[in-house]
């Protein structure tokens, strides 16, 4: 007898997807190593692959040169990045679990009220970034008019796109649109927590706050370890709010509010290194990667215990 | 008590969505006089019609209808399909693929761009297709940036679904390929429809290569197009908030329009990681 046949029928039906990612992930990953070896600057762009290979030069610049162009900059853009991604992804969480356990009873218009939270994400992050632009400029922004003229909390208008205050100028607005997310998902989690565990709770005489601690936190824990890593890895790309807030991509959005890729884009398309563009891509590929296998490790046991 | 404050936290963060069609209606000489919230003041209707002529919004808006409606449906399509193979089948490989996608979202397509710009560029100057600067150019890669997060909502969707009903078709002499068109797909269009709202939602949302892959107004699409109403020649914050709030309006209707499948696919696929 001949061995059970060849089955053909799931491998058709994945051919797109597959083609599609090899062609868009994995093809501009070989290539872009390949790439951080040459030297591609605007004179060998036209030779493409094969431009000078020139081993881990665009590496030693990246890291180590401090006048080379790309470098402008990518310290601030760094820090940026790492305070503006734990901040964002800290509040989104908090604020998202926080509002999801105040929903999380029957009241008239739960669901009306579950829609409407979710409105900031469904506005794209270009109007938000527009938007929040507009609120932030110092003499017609409505944030100057709520603080300054009618809290009276400053007493001049303050600048909130120039210096520090543009940090928050940037995590603010994300903020706002990414904790609806999260309280969608955490409500949906919240509602697969058995009741009796809080009856139970209750008849015990413990308080509502201990019940949170308790009860709900730890039965969360594994949505929230996997939504803060999502968070993590969507902040630390985060391009569009701050490339549409700040000079439309192609200003330059300052000591405390350029992140690391408006700053690869703007550096590598100003001065077509695209050599050393390809290195600090590779660079931050490898620090997700580390920070990824990192995370899951260490919460691999809470990851998987629901399942 | 406890309502009231739920139904504040529920209208605060609606404020600036508010603020900015009340914007939309200002006059260029009330904002830039910083007198918007006056309610004496008449609303500017004419800024619907001015952003049309202004900036040729029109035609971003176009475009991006073009572009995003393509992804959505050609997206939709090839997550199906491989959701339905990943979930369904027990084959050599299908670990490797579940965790390729995996990697996609850790690693996206987006870190990338250099290597992806030459590959485009390239593509058109040695095969003759031209990629960058083109509808198909964009629109492939966004059904290859969107697939991979999308077969995991479909995934859950066809894993809901028992079993059984296709091992019955597939008895009474339905192909499996007839099995999975007439049975499986028809029980889960509102997992179809979430996930299809999903990827128009992602894809109206898409800055980055929309900017760095196209350089003519013939293709570019809103989000480069909103860029023109504040810049070097003017700052048209009324005009600007106009063309926002109308940029908001399709993906408000599609969300509106689907919400109800569209809240439980995303809290049950992200629930389930």
């Amino acid at each position: 007898m001949r061995k059970k046949k060849f089955d053909s029928f799931p491998y058709l039906l994945l051919i797109p997807a597959v083609l599609m990612m090899l062609a868009v992930n994995v093809t501009p990953i070989v290539q872009g190593f390949y790439m951080s070896l040459l030297k591609l600057n605007q004179y060998t762009l036209g030779q493409y692959l094969d431009a000078p290979f020139i081993g881990l030069e665009n590496y030693r610049r990246v890291l180590f040169e401090n006048h080379s162009p790309i470098r402008a900059g990518l310290g601030f853009a760094l820090r940026n990045t790492l305070l503006y991604t734990l901040i964002v992804s800290i509040l989104a969480i908090a604020i998202g679990l926080a509002v999801a356990v105040l929903l999380n009873r029957d009241f008239p218009g739960r669901n009306f009220a579950r829609t409407l939270l979710l409105l900031p994400w469904i506005v794209p992050s270009y109007v938000v970034g527009s938007l929040w632009g507009f609120m932030w400029q110092r003499d017609v922004g409505i944030i100057n008019v709520v603080l300054v003229d009618w809290l009276h909390l400053f007493n001049e208008r303050p600048f909130w796109l120039l210096g520090s205050n543009s940090f928050w100028a940037i995590v603010i607005p994300t903020v706002w649109r990414a904790w609806p997310v999260m309280m969608l998902i955490f409500l949906a989690a919240l509602q697969a927590i058995p009741e009796d565990q809080y009856e139970a709770a209750t008849l015990d005489g413990v308080g509502k706050w201990k019940q949170f601690f308790h009860i709900t936190l730890p039965m969360l824990k594994p949505v929230i370890v996997i939504q803060f890593m999502f968070q993590i890895i969507d902040n630390v790309y985060s391009y569009n709010i701050v490339s549409m807030m700040f000079g439309n991509g192609a200003g330059h959005p300052g000591e405390w509010a350029d992140l690391l890729m408006p700053l690869l884009t703007r550096q590598s398309f100003s001065y077509w290194l695209f050599g050393q563009g390809a290195a600090v891509s590779f660079i931050m590929m490898l620090l997700m990667l580390i920070f990824v296998g990192v995370w899951m490790k260490s919460f691999k046991r809470s990851m998987t215990s629901d399942e | 008590m406890n309502n009231g404050l739920t139904w504040t936290v529920v209208v605060l963060p609606l404020l600036p969505i508010l603020w900015m069609v009340l914007s939309s209606l200002r006059s260029y000489r009330d904002i830039t006089s910083g007198d918007q919230l006056d309610t004496s003041l008449p609303f500017q209707w004419q800024n619907y019609r001015d952003m049309w002529v202004n900036v040729d919004f029109f035609n971003y808006f176009k475009n991006s209808l073009i572009v995003c409606s393509a992804t959505t449906v050609l997206a939709t399509l090839s997550a199906t399909c491989a959701a339905y193979a990943l979930a369904r089948f027990r084959f050599r490989g299908s670990d490797s693929v579940s965790v390729g996608i995996t990697v996609t979202q850790v690693i996206p397509g987006m870190l990338f761009f250099l290597p992806l710009y030459m590959l485009y560029r390239n593509i058109g100057e040695s095969w003759g297709v031209q990629m960058l600067d083109t509808y198909h150019g964009l629109i492939f890669l966004y059904v290859a940036l969107f697939t991979p997060a999308s077969i995991w909502i479909m995934r859950g969707f066809f894993i809901s679904i028992p079993r059984e009903l296709e091992d019955a078709a597939v008895i009474d002499g339905c192909s499996r390929f007839g099995a999975f068109v007439r049975i499986v797909l028809p029980i889960s269009a509102p997992g179809i429809i979430a996930t299809a709202t999903f990827i128009f939602l992602l894809a109206w949302d898409e800055l980055f290569f929309a900017w760095v892959l196209t350089s003519s107004s013939e293709v570019q699409t809103i989000p480069v197009g909103i860029r023109l109403f504040i810049g070097q020649f003017q700052n048209r914050y009324d005009l600007m908030m106009a063309a926002a709030t109308v940029s908001t309006l399709p993906v408000l209707i599609a969300f509106f329009a689907c919400h109800r499948f569209f809240i439980k696919g995303l809290a049950a696929g992200a629930v389930k990681g």
